[in-house]
This record gives C-alpha cells, structure tokens and sequence, in this order.
C-alpha cells in the first residue's frame, strides 16, 4: 500500500465522518441512535475480526468483553460517581486487562477448542454477573441516573469507531497484520519464521477486547440501565461474527460493509419479523461459511475486482 | 497432573462449603450429602448418553456439532408436545419421538454436513452454530420464550431412612442406562455398528474396504440426534425447559468430551458422572448454589484442555 | 572464502523419543562453518527430527545444540530463527492464502524498517524468479514454486545457517539446477552455513562438502562424498546385509 493509497483511504474515512458527525443528529432520536447502534457493530464486528479474521482464533464469546465494559463503566459512574467518558476509558483498560487474564489459558487451545472455551468464557461471566451481587447489582442489573445523552453518545460512538478503524486499517495494512495472518496460515511455520506467536496471539486478543469493552461502556450509557441477560447476550458475539463473515473476514472493509448492510437488514425486519429473523440469521450463517467463507470481499477477490492480499 | 487437578477441583466446593458454613459434617449432612452425590451420579448418566451422540460425531467425523445442545432441548420440547398435545407418556413416545430424531440427523448430515467433512474445521463448526441458532428461534417461535416443564412422577423413593431419590430421576437414569448400552452392543455388534467404528478408526482405508462412508456419516449423525433427543426426553421430566437452556446442553456435553477423551466412549461415560456430580457438590454447598452450576462445565473443561488436552482416555495423537 | 575449520554449530549427544519410537537416540555432529553439508540416511532414520530439535520445534529429550557458544536446545523456535538459524519444511508450509509478497514479508525482522524489509523482499523473489507470482496466493503456486518461495522465504533476514528439508523432493530439473545455484551462491558468495537433507544422491553427492549418514536415530559415518559412498556402514544401512 503506497503513502497515496492511505491518503486517499483516510480521505475516504474522513468523508464518512463529515457526513456521520452532521447528517444522523439533524434527524430523530430514534434515527440517532440506529446510526449509534449501527457504528457500534462497525466497531464489534472489526474488533472480532482481529483476533478470529486476521489471525485465526475463531471467538464464540466475543460478548464478553463488551459485557466487562458495560459492567464496568456502569459501576464506575453508578457506584463510584466518574464521569461516563472517563469510566469508558477506564472500561478499554478493563477489558484489556481482562483479555489478557483468559487469554493466557485459552489462546493455548486450538481451532474448536479455542471457538468453544470462548464461549464458555462468556457464559461463566454472565452466571458470574447474575451471582457477583455486591458488585454487579445481579440480575437486577444498573440504572443509570435517567438523562437524554443521546447526542453525547452518539459522538463519543463515532469517535470511538474513527479510532478503531483506523487501528483495523493499521493492522490490516502493517507487518503486524501480516504476521497475525502467518499465524492464521500456519502457527508452527510462523514460529520457526521468526514470529514469537504467544505475544502476537495475547497482542491481537487485547486490541479485539479493548473497543467492544468501550464500545459497550457507550451503549450501556445510552441505554442507561443494563442486567446481565442482556449484556452477556450470544445474539451479540452472533452479530459480530456474521457481519464480519459476510463482509469478508481478514479485510478491513469487509466487517464495515457487512456490518452496513447486515445490521440495516436486521434492523428493518426485526420490528416486523422478530423471530422470524433470528432463524434467518442462524441460516444465513450456515450459508455464508458453506458457500461464501471469505465474503463478500473473497467474492470481489475471486472475480479480479479486488487484489488478493492485503499488503501489496 | 490431571489427578492432582481433579482432586483439588472436588475439593473446593467442600472448600467453599466449609468457609462459608454450608457444611456440617453431621449424621443429617452426611445422609445428604450422600442423596446428592447418588442423584448427581445418576443424572451423569443422562448427561453421558448424550454426550456420547456428541462424541460419536466427532469420533467418525471430527467435527464438533456445536447445535447438539438444541437437539437436546428440541427433545424436550418433542416430549413436551407428545404429553400435552397427544397425551402420550413421554417415555412410550420415544417410540416415535427417537425415529424422527434419526431422520432429522440423517437430513442435516445429507444436505448440510456431508459436504464439509475433511475440511477446514472452522466450517463445519459455523455452520452447526448457524443451524443452532435457527433451531433456538424456530422453537421459540411457536413456544415463546417461557420455560415449559413436564408433571412426570415427581414422588420420590425412599432408598434407607435418610437417603432420597427422585423417582423421575432413577427413571431417567434406567432409560439413560438401558439406552446406551443398547449403543453400545449395536457398535459392538452389528454390522453397521462395526463398519461405524471402522470409519471413526480410519476413514480412508473404511472407503478402500468398500465402506459407504457417507452413508456411515448419515446413520452416525442419526443416531447422534437421536441420543440427543432422548437426552432431552430424560431431561424433560426432570426440570424447567426454554428454548435458550439448549447452550448450556452444548457445553456440558463438550466439557464431558473433553473430560473424557474425544471420540471415546467410555470416557464420554465417565465424563459424564464426573460432570454431574461436580455440579451436585456446587448446588450443595455453594450458597446460591444452584445458580451457579453452569460453572462446574466451564470451569472443568477449560482447566482440562489446558493440563491434558486428550481428557482422561483420549488417545495420545489427534 | 578461505579453507577453514571453523564449526558453526555443535550437535551433543541430542536424544528425542516418541513412545516408544527412538527418533534420535544420543546423536551428534559439529556442522562446518561457510560450507554446504548433507544429512543423509534412510526414511524414518531422524533426520527432520533433527532439525526439530535444532530450530526448537520440538523440545530434546537430552542433548545440546551449541551455536555461538549457547544451547539452544528447547528455546522456542522464533527465538532460534531470531539468532540466525532458518529453514525450511520437508512439506511445504507457506502460507496458502496470503500472497507471495506477503509470505516473504511475514519473515522480515521487525528490527529492520518495512521499507528495507519490502527491498528484501523483492530482490529474493528477483532470486527465485517469482517476481511474475508477488501478487499470487501461496496455494495457488505449484509445489515447485511453494519450495522456491519457501527457500526465498527462509532467507529473509540474512541468516547465517539454512537448514533445508529435501529441498529437491517434487522440483524439476531445471527449477532445481537454479536452486542448487542459488545455495552455491549463498555458500561462495556470502559464506553461509547450509545443511541439506536429501534423499536425491545427485545432489548430496554433487553438492555438498561434508555428509553426516544417520540410521536408527544415531549418526552411522560422516565423510567427505566418496568417503561416504564406500562406508560399509552406509551401504548396510541403505541395502540392508550383502
Ligand atoms: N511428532 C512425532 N510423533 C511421533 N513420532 C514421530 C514424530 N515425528 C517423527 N516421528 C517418528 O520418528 C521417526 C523419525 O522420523 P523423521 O521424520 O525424523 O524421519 P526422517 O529421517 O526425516 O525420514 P524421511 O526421510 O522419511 O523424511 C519416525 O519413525 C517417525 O514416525
Ligand atoms: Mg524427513
């Protein structure tokens, strides 16, 4: 990628934000925050990608570091007074610290066995946060103070996935990115080359921990009461997975776009077909690993639209 | 390393239990103590069974089906439906609930599963998850969210003067035992049974030997969602059902098969008791217990994949 | 380059057992410095294991690899290939779906700037002729190109010592004449260090200074090339009693 290359791309980026940061607000309150949620799964879904696109480590529990940043930055502002914004940011720090104390076991294990201890790691949490009463509240969960901060939230979102894209792009564009697909490719290869697997591993699980922790901190705020049912939700780490899936895992685009068009779909036929939408969204993974397993971006790829790699 | 694990893994509810004075150590305790260890071997058995629909998979496939867990709770809920919409006894239906478990296990394995076998392994695990989902809200799309539970023999039977068993529950344990061994003489057995072990052995000498194994795949995943099924009839007249407990089915079995070896039977059996028991001692002595024992599956199988990743009785190499 | 003795790396007495199976039973051998070695011997004989132990792939159950007066025996690879010992794998391990370019750049230092690691790069392809290919995946090469690229790859961050695994298996012969003139050049012209496994008896034969024969885990002889080829030792291992 030449210094032109980034240069457009960050225009690009700042196109995006111009538009976000004076288009969304001027409309409704509910427009708002679709455009919130909307940005939060652009920065989940690129988060995931990290770790399970880019390096291989499929997660099936990702919703657990957005549940600690929610739970964090509720009981920061709840029960110690912070301020929301300096909570969010001490939730990033939470939820680094966090990955790297269940990555130490679990970035050991391999393939299923990684996809699935996730997920236990996630579920573990959530009947910890149900039982944790004197921290967590239980399954009452935290209220927050009730205000109107949609607007606030709104930009703290935008900000938060400016800065993960531009973290994503880094990876997806540095040596630090080539050496996480090595590991995807090839772990034994990757560490007889040179590559000190143990740490770059550890290295992509916090940076994939660190903004869905903020991101939900955000998100708890703005929806001002959380419990543990709804914050540790799979349908969560679902919706991470298959945005990126779709799009195209191990590119930078791929989870945005995914996340553009999945999450609009969703939010379209959800208000109508709630049930019926969640079954289409379980088939709709079963075909994209089936048929589509490198995405939208694979596609694109395989017909010469787009060059093959990411470092060129 | 692994024994040293387990025994300070038994050791901490009793742990917990003394600290936070749950634990007496009286005549009384000690007689419960002994009902909950016997009921939790006993639910072990259920659990066992079908784990070992899980391990079977993974066995003559190598794939880990990751919507078992809701195959179980759709047999929950086909019990459900037999008692309260055609009256039958949830035990008697398995006459007919079983079979369509078979089918419904042979169509995924057909139209889903067979291409994908000896692929990369992350595929199949996508796409069991993706049918997991679909199953869950297909569910609760005609049952809601709201737990169901079935009135099936909730006297109990009085073993000595203190130690108590659930009548429901020693049922479950027969049908569970009478069930898996009935597996386990048709593996031993008979002809398909053999040739199924044959392909979990070797697949590509299974096929030289003139094996259809694809039609193996589909009878293997049959009897699979059949087991499962089952599972979730045993299950059904024990406790509270929704369609979103079928997760936690999933990663019991998975930590039962990681305990026990994958793709091992026996151990898949052993597995099984362990599991449950460990959740019987956290139920009680924990305070709160109960709520928290999603952890003993957890907890278990993330420490056993870490200290010895083939389990108890895995063989040495994948 | 000037005759010398020099040894670059000492093998002590290295010892690794699977089960039952004793892969390398108490071996040992000093590999020349500036010079093309051969390891050689009969399949299952411990040579890839070998080179296991020697890049950490796989811990020893006892022994020593000495190298710049350290064992490195039981570091773990990266650590090894950060000292200066690369390889390559008896089948191929690129990376399938990464391009060719990239492939070469994930074995770059991170000590050296990316645009010194992208020069690299580029001029080792130049080497092994995949220029045309940079922007192809690894997968879609074909298992002669794989080895090439492979090679190229092992040779990213200078190293001082190549250990390569039947370098020749799978290439045709005039893909192998250019990779034979490749290491000739690497040893003539930079003075490395290179150990070849190898059962084509051509190239050992042909190429190399100095042949270590293993059998059964252990080092049977080590010679000169026509040494080797009336060591009795050898022919037994090779053709079984006469
Ligand atoms: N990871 C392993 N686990 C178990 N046994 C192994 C392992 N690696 C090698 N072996 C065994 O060790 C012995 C030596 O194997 P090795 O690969 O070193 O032989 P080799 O000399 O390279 O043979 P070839 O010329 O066929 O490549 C063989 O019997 C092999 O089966
Ligand atoms: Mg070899």
């Amino acid at each position: 990628m030449s210094t032109r290359d980034n240069w457009r791309n960050l225009g690009f980026l700042a196109g995006w934000v111009v538009l976000l940061l004076f288009v969304p607000p001027t409309f409704s309150i509910y427009i708002r925050s679709f455009f919130m949620f909307l940005m939060m799964y652009v920065i989940l879904s690129l988060s995931w990608n990290i770790i399970s696109g880019y390096t291989g480590y499929i997660s099936f529990g990702h919703v657990v570091f957005y549940g600690i940043g929610t739970y964090a930055t509720a009981i920061l502002v709840v029960d110690y007074g912070w301020h929301w914004i300096m909570a969010v940011a001490a939730s990033g720090l939470v939820g680094a610290i966090f990955a790297i104390l269940i990555g130490y076991p679990v970035l050991r294990l391999k393939g299923p066995y990684f996809a699935i201890a996730m997920l236990g790691a996630a579920e573990g949490t959530r009947v910890i946060a149900i039982n944790w009463v004197s921290l967590t509240h239980g399954a009452d969960g935290i209220a927050y103070p009730n205000i109107e901060n949609s607007f606030e939230t709104y930009i703290a979102m935008l900000v938060l996935m400016v800065i993960a894209v531009i973290v994503a792009y880094w990876v997806g564009h540095s040596r630090f990115g080539i050496r996480l697909n090595a590991i995807r490719e090839d772990e034994i290869a990757a560490e007889s080359l040179g590559v000190n697997t143990t740490f770059y591993k550890m290295a992509a699980l916090v940076l994939s921990a660190i903004f869905p922790a903020m991101a939900g901190g955000i998100q708890g705020y703005k929806t001002l009461y959380i419990e543990p049912e709804s914050e540790f939700f799979i349908l969560i780490t679902i919706y991470m997975k298959l945005f990126a899936m779709f799009g195209g895992k191990g590119t930078v685009i791929g989870p945005v776009l995914g996340a553009f068009i999945l999450y609009s779909v969703q939010e379209y036929t959800w208000i109508r077909f709630p049930t019926a939408h969640l079954i289409t969204f379980g088939i709709f993974i079963i075909l994209v690993a089936r048929f589509m397993p490198r995405g939208l971006i694979g596609f694109a790829v395989d017909r010469g639209w787009a060059r093959k790699g990411m470092v060129h | 390393m692994l024994a040293g694990f387990l025994v300070i893994a038994y050791s901490l509810p009793f742990a917990i239990g003394i600290y936070t004075e749950n634990v007496f150590f009286d005549r009384q305790w000690l007689a419960d103590l002994a009902t909950v260890v016997l009921n939790g071997v006993m639910q072990g058995g259920v659990y066992a069974m079908f784990a070992v629909g899980l391990t079977m998979i993974f066995g003559v496939m190598r794939i880990i089906n990751v919507a078992h867990g809701e195959m179980v709770m759709l047999g929950a809920y086909l019990s459900w439906m037999s008692f309260f919409w055609l009256g039958f006894d949830p035990l008697l239906a398995m006459v007919f609930t079983l079979p369509i478990a078979f089918g419904l296990g042979w169509m995924i394995q057909k139209f889903l599963l067979n291409a994908v076998v000896g692929g990369p392994e992350l595929t199949p695990l996508l796409m069991t998850f993706g049918l997991g989902l679909a199953m869950i809200y297909a569910v609760e799309a005609v049952f809601t969210t709201d737990f169901k539970s079935i009135p099936y023999a909730p006297d109990s039977f009085q073993l000595t003067e203190t130690i108590v068993v659930g009548k429901s529950r020693l049922i479950s344990f027969v049908m569970a035992l009478v069930i898996s061994v009935g597996v386990f003489m048709f593996l031993k057995k008979h002809r398909i049974g053999k040739a199924i072990r044959a392909t979990s052995q070797n697949a590509d000498v299974a096929m030289v030997c003139g094996i259809n194994i694809y039609g193996i795949y589909m009878v293997t995943s049959g009897i699979s969602a059949a087991l499962a099924v089952a599972g979730g009839v045993l299950v059904s007249i024990q406790f509270g059902f929704n369609p979103e407990t079928g997760i936690i089915y999933t990663l019991q079995a998975f930590a039962i098969i990681v305990l026990g070896g994958r793709g091992h039977y026996i151990g898949a059996m052993i597995g099984g008791v362990m599991l449950a028991v460990m959740e019987s001692l956290i139920s009680f002595m924990l305070p709160n217990g109960t709520a928290l024992v999603e952890i003993a599956a957890y907890g278990l199988m993330i420490f056993v994949l870490l200290i010895r990743p083939r389990g108890l009785m895995g063989p040495k190499t994948d | 380059m000037a005759e010398t003795n020099e040894i670059a790396l000492q093998v002590k007495d290295l010892k690794k057992h699977f089960g039952g199976i004793k892969a390398v039973d108490g071996c040992s051998f000093d590999l020349p410095k500036g010079k093309i070695s051969g390891l050689i011997g009969p399949n299952g004989s411990g040579k890839t294991t070998i080179f296991n132990l020697m890049t950490g792939v796989l811990g020893a159950d006892s022994g020593e690899v000495v190298y710049r007066g350290e064992n490195i025996v039981n570091l773990r690879p990266y650590q090894v290939f950060n000292k200066g010992i690369s390889r390559t794998f008896q089948i191929t391990r690129i990376y399938r779906e990464m391009t060719v370019f990239e492939n070469m750049l994930s074995a770059s230092s991170m000590r050296v700037p990316e645009s010194e690691a992208r020069e690299q790069a580029e001029k080792l392809m130049e080497f092994v002729t995949l220029t045309p290919l940079r922007g192809e995946y690894g997968g879609n090469l074909s298992y002669g190109q794989q080895k090439l690229l492979e090679f190229a790859r092992a040779l990213m961050t200078d190293p001082e010592i190549i250990l390569l695994d039947e370098p020749a298996a799978g290439v045709n012969r005039t893909l192998l004449q250019n990779l034979l003139a490749h290491i000739h050049h690497l040893q003539e012209e930079e003075g490395k260090t290179i150990l070849i496994i190898e059962h084509d008896m051509n190239v050992i034969m042909n190429h190399c200074e100095k042949i270590f024969v293993m059998d059964y885990g252990v080092k049977i002889a080590e010679g000169l090339p026509d040494e080797i080829q009336n060591n009795e030792y050898v022919i037994e291992a090779y053709f079984g009693h006469k």
